[in-house]
């Protein structure tokens, strides 16, 4: 018999199963780990160490995170929005995650898996996985990088119109990249001798990402899946392009939820080329629904972890956008 | 070839936490000695270390180590560090002051670092404890980093974003005079432009009493009396740790930016004794051949050498090997060659040693004196023919050979000239 398993608590009389009652040792053994952090670090472990409420988590997360940042940083957590990135924003390299980890799994008396650590990628990420963890609930979706067969595989929208070469998506963005080849077919005519992409192809572009975004990373209702055929552009407002972009040039397309009620989904969206922003988008609006996950068309290539598909010969009728945009 | 020279210094040390410090030390002879706290027991036969001041690093954790308030060090270098690296680091800082190097001199693809320490056993052990006791996925992630023998180069390289050759020695108490030798051999070929040299060692509990099975630490409990290389009455080495960096550039460099070095590093030479794992060969074999190897590297004659900084540890055995070999190496000239131990003042400092006596051999030259062979009062009998002044005279050697051994019987001389 498991000694950690929470539903048979006292089953058995172990000295050191991790729901003891919490006890002065305890307590004194938690003061030194903590010794670097927040008083108040301190307290919320202490709480959840004695009432095991997850409300106490986010708390004692923030406050292990804090005290691993260089002081002069530490000012971007005192009020944190969930995206604030644990890279690139607080400075923190893997290193300094795993003494993040230890710390937390000393301190919660939980266990945090390799597997399991390389999707946290912003403060919201941290705190959503403990709680997870914590009240036993299943994992959110984690981070998928898609490499572009697989983007090819899942998207109604196929090429030549299909301006992704690569994408990551999470349940809370999408990120993906275009290279400008030059070999585009619609470059022999925009402009004459002066190839500019277009800039109605370029939101194209972000409309694709939000596609990938619905069919990959947006949240479901049980046993539903996010149909491909039911995907159309409806909207877009506060459209600014600031710089033309070229052949050889890389697109950085980012994409975020802003609202998400069925059958709308709404997108902010930007294209960066390096450092330098090339369209913004406030507002990209795009239809879809859902369809039984048992009747969902199986994938092309048969493999049952692959998200479902359409044929390429559905593709035509089903690029909303490429006739929206276009328009 | 072009010429090398030694253009920055910096000191963590026994005797000293700056340049000027160990140079008033060295001159007037003050060791470093003290009885160590931790040596204090019964239970601890040897009492005397050559004890590093104004730091503390007896904690495992270094966010509780405390260390002179001019070095700022972030938490993100300092929890990879030894006490070694700590005092590697505060000593870099120094040697790039004082050759006055910018940031684009440090960080380019033609400069490198070469270290040497025996890694810190002390860390190993804690973090070693510290897995069995919370659990194998929960040990440090850089206690590795921190402790194993290399720690050094990983730290600095990393923290001074050193671009060119880097890498570290470990030929025991022969290391940071090997990391010396390849370094000349990298700028002489045109590998590099510029090296930094690092010795550092922990000098703490965990480094010095291992030696102890040996039987080659000192036994005294008089600081004044612990270590007497050459003496009839010596028995045994003095730990000791600290660090040393020593700044090595080629003669181009030194004219572009207008440095005025401290010594020329005019050859080096090395061989083995291929006797024993841990015993000298008794005539000094290898460390003659050394000697040699070392003065026709520098084009240099016998007769021009003016002080030998020795190894002599004040070991039995050690003191004699080396004795052997200076009269084997010098002859006739032996008379006026000036032989002195300046671990009479620092302990040995192990894989420090090559480093930081060679730096002391830069301070001599620069300041014009010899330092001289302090708690000599008998020289044993096999020394007899030697030239061990007591007291330090005040004149500059022209040529300084600094002589370093380590276990395995390898042996490394280094030869320094005076700069007009």
């Amino acid at each position: 018999m498991s000694e950690g398993v929470p539903t048979s608590p006292g089953a058995n009389k172990s000295p050191v199963t991790a729901h003891k009652p919490f006890g002065p040792e305890d307590e004194t053994a938690l003061r030194e780990s903590l010794k670097r952090c927040s008083p108040s670090t301190f307290e919320a472990a202490v709480q959840f160490r004695k009432t095991n409420n997850a409300e106490h988590v986010p708390a004692v997360v923030i406050g292990v995170i804090e005290r691993f940042v260089e002081p002069d940083l530490r000012i971007k957590l005192k009020d944190a929005d969930d995206d604030l990135r644990l890279i690139e924003d607080l400075g923190i390299d893997s290193l300094t995650m795993m003494e993040i980890v230890i710390l937390v799994e000393d301190v919660l008396q939980m266990s945090i898996n390799n597997e399991e650590l390389r999707n946290l990628r912003t403060v919201g990420d941290v705190k959503t996985f403990i709680d997870c963890k914590i009240r036993g609930l299943p994992l959110p979706k984690p981070t998928k990088f898609l490499p572009i067969e697989h983007i090819g595989t899942v998207m109604p929208i196929q090429p030549p119109f299909l301006f992704l070469n690569e994408a990551s998506v999470s349940s809370t963005s999408a990120n993906g990249k275009y290279k400008i080849t030059g070999q585009e077919f619609f470059l022999q005519g925009h402009f004459k001798d002066n190839p500019v992409m277009p800039a109605s192809i370029m939101l194209e572009a972000l409309g694709q990402l939000g596609v990938l975004y619905l069919l990959e990373g947006a949240p479901t209702e049980p046993g539903k899946v996010v149909s491909p055929q039911t995907i159309f552009f409806t909207g877009c407002e506060g459209v600014r392009a600031h710089r033309i972009c070229k052949p050889g040039e890389i697109l950085t397309l980012s994409i975020k939820p802003k609202r998400m009620k069925m059958p709308l989904a709404t997108f902010e969206g930007a294209i960066r080329v390096g450092q330098d922003k090339a369209v913004i988008v406030e507002e990209l609006t795009l239809t879809y629904g859902f369809v039984d996950a048992a009747n969902a068309p199986v994938p092309i290539n048969g493999n049952a972890d692959v998200p479902p598909a359409v044929s390429t010969e559905a593709a035509p009728s089903t690029t909303p956008l490429r006739a929206a945009i276009n328009a | 070839m072009p010429r090398v020279f030694i253009t920055g210094l910096g000191f963590v040390t026994s005797i000293g936490n700056d340049a000027a410090t160990v140079t008033a030390n060295l001159r007037a002879l003050r060791h470093g000695f003290e009885l160590y706290p931790p040596f204090q027991k019964p239970e601890i036969p040897c009492k005397v270390v050559g004890t590093v001041k104004g730091f503390n690093t007896e904690s495992g954790d270094p966010e509780d180590w405390t260390f002179p308030e001019r070095y700022r060090i972030k938490r993100e270098l300092l929890r990879s560090m030894a006490p070694n690296g700590l005092f590697a680091h505060c000593a870099m800082l120094q040697a790039l002051e004082d050759a006055r190097l910018s940031e684009a001199d440090v960080s380019n693809p033609d400069t490198g670092l070469y270290a040497a320490s025996g890694g810190s056993p002390f860390l190993t052990h804690f973090h070693h404890e510290r897995l069995l006791k919370v659990g194998v996925m929960r040990c440090s992630p850089l206690g590795i980093v921190a402790s194993i023998v290399g720690t050094l180069n990983f730290n600095l390289v990393a923290a001074f974003r050193i671009k060119g050759s880097s890498g570290g020695f470990s030929s025991a108490c022969a290391s940071s005079a090997h990391a010396i030798g390849f370094a000349l051999d990298d700028l002489q070929l045109g590998r590099q432009k510029r090296m930094f040299i690092v010795g550092a060692e922990d000098g703490n509990n965990d480094a010095i009493l291992p030696f102890a099975g040996m039987r080659t630490l000192s036994l005294q409990n008089d600081p004044n009396l612990a270590s007497r290389p050459f003496d009839a009455a010596r028995d045994g080495f003095v730990g000791t740790g600290g660090a040393t960096v020593l700044v090595l550039e080629t003669e181009e460099e030194v004219a572009r930016r207008g440095v005025k070095p401290y010594a020329e590093l005019v050859g080096w030479g090395q061989a083995s004794d291929g006797h024993n794992v841990a015993i000298s060969h008794p005539d000094g074999q290898g460390l003659l051949m050394a000697m040699r190897n070392a003065l026709r590297h520098a084009g240099t004659a016998v007769a021009d050498v003016d002080y030998v900084n020795a190894h002599a540890t004040s070991t039995l055995i050690g003191d004699i090997s080396e004795a052997r070999a200076l009269k084997s190496m010098f002859g006739e000239a032996l008379p006026r060659v000036a032989v002195s131990s300046t671990k009479a003042l620092t302990g040995h400092g192990l894989s420090l040693a090559g480093a930081m006596e060679s730096a002391f051999c830069c301070l001599a030259l620069r300041n014009g004196f010899v330092p001289g062979n302090a708690h000599l009062t008998r020289p044993d009998p096999e020394c007899a023919g030697l030239n061990l002044p007591r007291t330090t005279e005040d004149r500059a050697p022209r040529i300084a050979l600094k002589n370093s051994s380590g276990f395995g019987g390898a042996n490394v001389a280094l030869v320094y000239r005076r700069v007009a």
